[in-house]
C-alpha cells in the first residue's frame, strides 16, 4: 500500500518534532502515583477481601447458639467456620499469585489474560461470600424456627391461619432479603468492573478474533 | 531503589522518549490525555525497569511496556474521534523534501490510522516502526501468520477509509 509506506517514510524521519520532556520532569513523574486499572483492581480487591472478612467476623455464631441452647448445631457450625477460613485463605493466596504474575513485559494478550484471571478470583470470592451469606440466612431461619422461643408465636400463627397471610409475609421477607443482597452485588459489579474493564474486554475480544 | 538505577533509567527514557510520544499521539486525542498517558507509561516503565537486563535495546523493551500500557492498563478510553482536532498530523509535514501532494496523502493516511481500533493501531505502529512480523506477533501474543493476515486486512480497511 503506497500511502502507508509514504507514512512510514515520514514516520521514521520524524524524530524531533515532539515537545521534549526534560530529565527533571521525568524524575518528577517517577514519584507520581499510577492510575492503571491493575492498581484499581488491587485496591478494590483488598476492600472486597476486607469486607468479606468483616462479614465473617460479625457473624458470631457462638453467642447465638449459647443464647438459644442450640448445642446440637454447634459442632456443625464450628466445622463450617473452619472450612470457610480455609477457603478464604486459599482465595487470598490465589489472588496474590495472580496479581504478582501481572507484568507489562509479557505479550499484550498474556497481560490481558492475567488481569482477567486476577479479577475472576476476586469475583469468585465475592460470589462465595454471597453463597455463604445465603446459607447463613437459611441456617439462621432454621435455628430460629427450631430453637428460638420468640418464633413459637409465629409458628402457631402460621399453623392456625386460614389465609396463609403470615406465611406469605415470612417468605416474602426472606426473598426480599436475598434479592436485595444479590441485587446490590450485581450492581456493584456492573458499575465498578464494567467501567474499569470495558476497554480491556473490548480489546481482548478484538485480539482473540485475530487468532481464531 | 538505588540512585544509579534511577539515573540510568531517566537518561535512557529521555533519549528514547519519542517512541512514547508517538504511541501517545496515536492513542490519545488531546494534549492533556497525551501527557496523562505519557506519565502512566513512564511509571510502568520504571516499575518494570529492574527486570530490564539490557539483553535487548532499551527502545525494543520499551515498545512492549508502552503499548501494553496504552492498550491494556490505561483506564480512559483511548479511541480517537474520527475528526482529529489535535494537530497531530502537522508533525509529519515539517520536512522540506515532501511535495505538496505527498504531504496531503500522508496527512490523510495518518487520519485514517487514527480511526482504527486499539489493536489495529498497535499493529500499524509496529509496522511503521519497521518491526518484522516475528516481533509484532510476540509483542501482541498472536501467531505470526495471523499477524500478517490481520495487517493485510488493516491495509484494506485503510484503503476503504481513504476511498469510501
Amino acid at each position: 500500500m503506497e500511502e502507508l509506506d509514504l507514512l512510514k517514510k515520514a514516520w521514521q524521519k520524524d524524530t524531533h518534532t515532539f515537545e521534549q520532556v526534560s530529565e527533571s520532569e521525568i524524575y518528577k513523574m517517577l514519584h507520581r502515583k499510577s492510575s492503571s486499572i491493575v492498581k484499581w483492581i488491587l485496591v478494590i480487591s483488598l476492600i472486597e477481601f476486607g469486607l468479606g472478612a468483616l462479614v465473617n467476623l460479625s457473624f458470631n455464631t457462638d453467642d447465638m447458639i449459647a443464647s438459644l441452647h442450640a448445642e446440637s448445631f454447634a459442632v456443625f457450625l464450628k466445622v463450617l467456620t473452619y472450612v470457610n477460613y480455609a477457603v478464604i485463605l486459599w482465595f487470598i493466596y490465589n489472588f496474590y499469585r495472580n496479581y504478582a504474575r501481572i507484568s507489562t513485559i509479557t505479550s499484550t494478550k498474556q497481560l490481558m489474560q492475567d488481569i482477567i484471571r486476577a479479577r475472576k478470583t476476586v469475583q469468585n470470592y465475592v460470589w462465595y461470600n454471597l453463597f455463604m451469606i445465603f446459607v447463613s440466612i437459611i441456617l439462621g431461619f432454621v435455628i430460629a424456627f427450631i430453637y428460638n422461643p420468640k418464633t413459637e408465636l409465629l409458628i402457631y400463627k402460621i399453623e392456625h391461619e386460614d389465609n396463609y397471610k403470615t406465611l406469605s409475609l415470612t417468605i416474602c421477607l426472606v426473598i426480599f432479603t436475598i434479592v436485595i443482597f444479590v441485587g446490590f452485588f450485581w450492581l456493584f459489579y456492573r458499575l465498578i468492573y464494567g467501567t474499569l474493564l470495558r476497554k480491556l474486554n473490548a480489546n481482548y475480544k478484538e485480539l482473540k478474533k485475530i487468532d481464531l | 531503589m538505588s540512585d544509579d538505577l534511577e539515573k540510568s533509567f531517566v537518561k535512557q527514557l529521555k533519549e528514547n522518549q519519542n517512541i512514547i510520544h508517538k504511541i501517545c499521539r496515536l492513542y490519545t486525542n488531546g494534549e492533556e490525555a497525551h501527557n496523562d498517558l505519557f506519565q502512566e507509561i513512564t511509571i510502568q516503565l520504571w516499575k518494570a525497569f529492574p527486570k530490564f537486563r539490557g539483553e535487548s535495546k532499551f527502545s525494543t523493551w520499551a515498545y512492549r511496556v508502552a503499548l501494553n500500557t496504552a492498550i491494556t492498563l490505561y483506564r480512559k478510553s483511548t479511541r480517537t474521534v474520527a475528526t482529529v482536532t489535535y494537530e497531530g498530523q502537522k508533525h509529519f509535514l515539517s520536512q522540506e523534501d515532501y511535495n505538496h501532494e505527498e504531504e496531503e496523502q500522508i496527512k490523510l493516511m495518518y487520519q485514517a490510522v487514527q480511526q482504527l481500533n486499539d489493536i489495529e493501531k498497535a499493529l500499524v505502529f509496529l509496522y511503521l516502526e519497521d518491526k518484522d512480523y516475528t516481533e509484532i506477533s510476540e509483542t501482541l501474543g498472536i501467531s505470526e501468520v495471523n499477524a500478517r493476515v490481520k495487517m493485510n486486512r488493516i491495509k484494506g480497511k485503510l484503503k476503504k477509509i481513504l476511498n469510501p
